[in-house]
């Protein structure tokens, strides 16, 4: 058990991040349970703490006598140079254990740029960072999430990866830990690998070979055992009704990113937007039941003490019985101070009827998120919003009182012109001028976001070359030239953090020694700004040979070998090759929850269908 | 409508919390706790209680108080009952007592603040050099302190603060320092401020940096006697 002398945590700041002992933390003894699992999430306690999947797990596997499970994150600059001064290694939240004391280590990896501090992590807590140098005294290292659909940069630091919806699958890889334990560790570590490769969704990257072109690109990739699928396909729950959530989650006395109950009406969007790989991971649409859902709500009401309840799902206000969960949970809880939250906005007057109902507080204003400017380039992303629809949605918004709106936008998409660019500022004008119009007089606030579109394995825009840096700036600089009315601020993202995401998200096994040499020269937290070291990235790139434009920039064909072409989402690769075309003509595909199904190939696939309670009945 | 005054702790196991963080997990605990607890009206609905004094991060206390005002009156027992249930690991409801609807508020009340300050000497320090530094800051006029915040620099004079001497033990290692500090409407010196000013301008031979600090008391004093608010007629 690591103790904390006072002097570190006088001396860091927020040390509350690492003293633990938060409400609903569960502390077991180790000595009584036969599988031990560390849940990681390579940020600050107050990103880490705001994850909904890791919530889940830890509840389920808490739940589970023979198994304990406690949370790890990264620890802030400060505190790793105390750590590193000390020599104190990292360290689980509930019981202090070492992290290498542990069977199992998972990281949740949300995205990209954590992936520095995966590395630090694993040399904070005194693991072998490359799998192949570990041995039977240390844990096996597991990564989840969107990233492990292209796992294949940072192949080398994970004995495994799981490959879809965690719920279901981490209780098959606890129960053949347990037995291979049980069993005296038949084989050593490979034993275990081998026998977990028959889990579904279980990818164990060791057991592949990849050999490259001399272009650079994959040409094969090989299972090197019997064990070894030749496609790992993602696990998907088909009723979310029937599995866990996290009704008992740990309440941080630190103020967290979402520090508020996050009730998941349902998974998977099908609306369609062809840039967004969450819409393929997550397919099919599988809605949780309205009475399961205000159950939910009253159970983590209970156990928390919240005071407000946030609807989180990819689209929260596409939920079938969204006006009558509402409404329920407003009956139910108001008297008790709870208050209800829509994160997401759809862009129509219902959502606004609604933004209403729950009082949304008025200062932090609305959220829309048109995506793009122009009409021409909404149809090429497939996002069916019209201008027409943004005008109602705001134009109600401002009707009932509302006078801040913020607008999200991409750039960079495929097919996109100097005009597209400039649609954006376009509507940005439209707005301010609406409230004049409705109100008589001046004072909107119009936020104009734009973040820079980076291509994602396993969608319609997989194969596109992401725009250059100097392209994005560009657009960026055209699109400020424009803004210039004091009622718009914008803001955009760093081009160089994007392009840095784009060359990771679907990158090779090549990238492993890049990330090894980035990490080495001082690379971490590079998702904040303050701590992003571009040139490091840039000279790690230089030292390894390796061309990052190759990665991020380069267009390529279809009939390339994709380094994710082993990780099945379940959606069609057919399907996708078409939805790119579609773009490219600009044509609509229809969202297949209530309307005709597109044929991505996911129910038929992975025998799940779609369950929405606007088109079907339940019990 | 109702209000209670209340004792409850903070300890080892949330030491590191600010005082907003300590104030959340209480509302938290009551919603949970299931009490008739008033909410203020309007847009953004805010629980009705009140603190004497903040805790800084780092420091535990024996006795603070909070006043709960409640909807409709539920019996003490219950309420210690339920709430006690609820607490997180780090809080405990000593006691609680129905208030006057009209008492003072608590932060008006409070004016003393007792602290016990655990700091590690270094090593081969003579115990009676530590006595000394004490002695000098306690027959000291004025001991003048910069404070610097976000907001500027500003000069206090400790000794305005301090209501009455400093007392010192060593035991295995540790300096002990006993301290009683004046809370004034015009403001205050916290204990970690006089530990510095102890070590930089009295050559107290300790490493600051390693301190516990510990709220033993707040109490209302006429400048006679001292009594916790909770004991208030
Ligand atoms: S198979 Fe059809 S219904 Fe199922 S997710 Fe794909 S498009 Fe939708």
């Amino acid at each position: 058990m690591i103790k904390l002398d006072p002097t570190i945590m006088n001396r860091v700041t927020k040390p509350a991040r690492y003293t633990g002992n938060e409400l609903n933390s569960v502390k077991k003894d180790h000595n009584r349970v036969k599988v031990t699992v560390a849940l990681a999430l390579p940020d600050v306690y107050e990103v880490g703490m705001s994850n909904l999947g890791l919530k889940i797990l830890y509840e389920i596997l808490n739940d589970r006598s023979d198994t304990a499970a406690e949370r790890v994150y990264a620890p802030w600059v400060d505190m790793e140079a105390e750590m590193r001064k000390r020599q104190i290694p990292l360290y689980s939240l509930e019981t202090f254990t070492p992290v290498k004391d542990f069977d199992l280590v998972g990281f949740s990896l949300q995205y990209e740029m954590i992936y520095s501090n995966v590395l630090n992590m694993l040399d904070l807590a005194e693991i072998p960072l490359l799998a192949a140098e570990r041995t039977e005294v240390h844990p096996f290292v597991v990564g989840g999430g969107p990233c492990a659909y292209n796992p294949e940069p940072v192949a080398d630091f994970f004995d495994f990866f799981v490959i879809g919806e965690g719920e279901e699958v981490i209780e098959d890889v606890v129960a053949v830990l347990a037995e291979w334990k049980e069993k005296g560790r038949p084989e050593g570590r490979n034993g275990f690998l081998k026998r977990l490769a028959a889990v579904q969704g279980v990818y164990v990257p060791s057991f592949y070979d990849v050999s490259y072109h001399n272009d650079g690109t994959v040409a094969t990739v090989t299972p090197n055992c019997i064990e070894a699928k030749p496609v790992i396909t993602k696990r998907v729950v088909k009723d979310l009704n029937t599995v866990k959530f996290a009704t008992k989650p740990v309440v941080p006395y630190l103020d967290i990113v979402h520090d508020r109950i996050m009730l998941e009406l349902f998974r998977g969007c099908t609306r369609g937007c062809r840039f967004c790989q969450a819409g393929v991971l997550y397919r099919p649409v599988r809605e949780r039941t309205p009475e399961k859902l205000l159950n939910i709500a009253q159970q983590l009401v209970e156990n928390t003490g919240y005071n407000e309840i946030s609807l989180t799902s990819l689209s929260s206000a596409d939920y079938s019985h969204l006006r009558e969960i509402v409404t329920g949970l407003i009956e139910r809880f108001s008297d008790k101070g709870v208050s209800v939250s829509l994160p997401s906005l759809r862009i129509d007057s219902f959502s606004i009827e609604l933004a209403q109902q729950v009082q949304q507080v008025r200062k932090s204003g609305l959220t829309f998120a048109p995506e793009a400017g122009t009409q021409r380039m909404r149809d090429v992303i497939n996002k069916g919003v019209t201008e027409q629809d943004l005008e109602q949605a705001v134009g109600a918004a401002f009707r009932q009182g509302w006078s801040s709106v913020k607008l999200y936008f991409m750039i960079g998409l495929p097919t996109e012109t100097d005009e597209d660019v400039l649609g954006i500022a376009d509507l940005a004008y439209k707005v301010l001028h609406l409230y004049k119009e409705i109100k008589g007089r001046r004072g909107a606030k119009v936020t104009v976001s734009v973040s820079s579109f980076v291509p994602k394995a396993h969608t319609a825009f997989q194969w596109f070359g992401q725009n250059h840096t100097a392209e994005i700036e560009r657009k960026q600089q055209l699109l400020k030239s424009r803004l210039k009315d004091r009622g718009i601020s914008f803001n955009y993202h760093d081009s160089r953090t994007s392009f840095l995401e784009g060359v990771f998200s679907r990158g090779d096994r090549k990238l492993g020694q890049v990330l090894l040499a980035a990490w080495r020269a001082g690379a971490r937290f590079d998702g904040w700004s303050e701590y992003f070291k571009y040139d490091v990235w840039l000279e790690a790139f230089e030292k390894c040979a390796i061309d990052p434009y190759f990665y991020a920039n380069r267009e390529r064909s279809e009939e390339e070998i994709l380094p994710w072409q082993h990780i099945a989402s379940g959606v069609d690769k057919e399907f996708l090759v078409q939805e790119y075309q579609q773009a490219i003509q600009e044509c609509f595909t229809p969202d297949c929850r209530r309307d005709t199904c597109s044929a991505c190939g996911v129910c038929p696939g992975l025998s799940v269908e779609v369950l929405d309670w606007g088109n079907q009945a339940y019990e | 409508m109702n209000k209670l005054r209340t004792e409850i702790t903070k300890g080892e196991e949330i030491r590191f919390i600010s005082h907003l963080d300590y104030a959340r997990a209480i509302e938290r605990a009551i919603r949970r706790a299931n009490l008739p607890v008033a909410y203020s009206e309007g847009f953004n609905p805010h629980m009705k209680i009140a603190f004497a004094s903040a805790l800084a991060v780092g420091v535990t206390s024996e006795a603070e108080y909070m006043d709960v005002e409640l909807k409709e009156a539920v019996s003490v027992e219950q309420f210690i009952e339920q709430l006690g249930r609820q607490l997180p690991a780090g809080i405990r409801l000593k006691q609680a007592k129905y208030v006057d609807q009209r008492t003072t508020a608590l932060m008006a009340v409070v004016n003393l603040a007792k602290y016990t300050l655990v700091v590690p000497v270094h090593a081969d320090t003579d115990p009676q050099s530590l006595q000394e530094s004490i002695n000098q800051f306690n027959q000291a006029l004025e001991v003048r302190y910069v404070r610097e915040s976000p907001k500027g620099k500003k000069e206090i004079d400790v000794k305005d603060y301090m209501a009455e001497d400093i007392r010192v033990e060593i035991q295995d290692g540790f300096a002990v320092l006993a301290m009683t500090i004046k809370i004034t409407p015009t403001g205050s010196v916290k204990p970690g401020e006089v530990l510095h000013a102890l070590v930089g301008q009295f050559a107290l031979n300790v490493a600051e940096d390693g301190v516990l600090i510990h709220r033993t008391g707040l109490f209302t004093t006429d400048g006679t006697k001292a009594v916790p608010p909770i004991d208030l007629q």
